[in-house]
């Protein structure tokens, strides 16, 4: 082994191998490899909720917000053309702060604007 | 000039034929749970001593070699099972512990003991063997991260030049220049601890 090596020397060296080995031996196998699959099945585990599920849940909520701003809207464009106003009219005779962040905000909607430009109509 | 891998790991264990290895990672990625068991099985003491060269920290070469196994699960459509699946997921495992390296400051390599590094008594063969593998340890960590995985996968994981420069993604040259540089390191040390003896 202790001759000098060549830079092409393609032949594994046998007893600084073993030493080497010994040196970086990382001892029993067993709970290591346990540990990796248990890990493994939580990964999958997490890899089987289907994409699509997770954004549909992400989604419920902003159709709900959505419905709701499309019921308010509509029930306030029906009232303007009920009475002859405008939907400026409207609007301006609605002015309570809900309803501006309602639908001046480029956001969808939050359930507590809704909710306070509702109280606020009631008002 | 490409050097062709022993038939045999240095350690005596035979390589896993390429066709049993892809046939392995192709069950493995279909979902079988016993398959993806198996490569781990075989693959880990290899995984983790290649990510503790890279760490030295044993606990930090296991998670290092975890998070390889992990991700090699996830990417397995990418491993082409035309061609060996050590070198994949070697490639793999350098990494892992190279980027936990990184994110971590880097822990003092333990010094050496008096005793050990200065030859002193040495009552039987097994605090012999730790006390050489402590000196290796030491001299393995002076040694430039990629000169060390070089070594380690040529000496210790019986990987080709080629290989390992597919796995270090560096020219196969540099590959057999670390090789080279990092023996001639560790040999000398060797030599000193015979003569020592």
């Amino acid at each position: 082994m202790m001759e000098p090596s060549l830079p092409f020397d393609h032949r594994a060296d046998p007893e600084l191998g073993a030493a080497l080995r010994a040196a970086l031996e990382p001892g029993d196998p067993a709970p290591f490899v346990a540990r990796v699959l248990a890990q493994a099945e939580l990964t999958r585990g997490r890899r089987d909720v289907p994409t699509w599920d997770i954004l549909a849940r992400w989604a419920r909520a902003g159709i709900a917000a959505a419905a709701v701003a499309a019921l308010v809207a509509g029930f306030a464009v029906g009232r303007a053309m009920q009475s002859g106003a405008t939907l400026d009219d409207v609007m301006v005779a609605s002015a309570g702060a809900g309803a501006n962040a309602l639908l001046s905000s480029p956001r969808a909607p939050d359930a507590s604007v809704v909710f306070t430009s509702l109280v606020e109509r009631e008002r | 000039m490409r050097s062709d891998p022993p038939a045999q790991l240095p350690g005596g264990g035979a390589r896993i034929p390429q066709r049993d290895e892809a046939e392995l990672a192709a069950r493995a990625r279909a979902g079988d749970r016993a398959a993806f068991g198996t490569l781990v099985e075989r693959f880990a003491p290899q995984a983790r001593r290649v990510a503790r060269a890279v760490l030295q920290n044993p606990d930090d070469a296991d998670d290092a070699a975890q998070d390889a196994f992990l991700s090699a699960l996830v990417k397995l459509d990418q491993y082409d099972p035309r061609r060996p699946f050590g070198p994949w997921l070697m490639r793999i495992v350098a990494n892992a512990a190279t980027d936990r390296r990184r994110r971590r400051a880097v822990r003092q390599a333990e010094a050496l003991e008096p005793e050990l590094a200065g030859g002193g008594s040495r009552p039987d063969l097994d605090a012999e063997r730790r006390a050489l593998g402590e000196r290796l340890r030491a001299a393995l960590a002076q040694l430039p991260e990629r000169r060390r995985l070089a070594v380690v996968l040529f000496d210790v994981e019986g990987y080709s030049h080629a290989e390992i420069a597919d796995i270090l993604s560096i020219p196969e040259g540099t590959a057999r220049s670390e090789v080279f540089h990092a023996r001639r390191t560790l040999r000398s040390l060797l030599q000193d601890w015979k003569e020592g003896e």
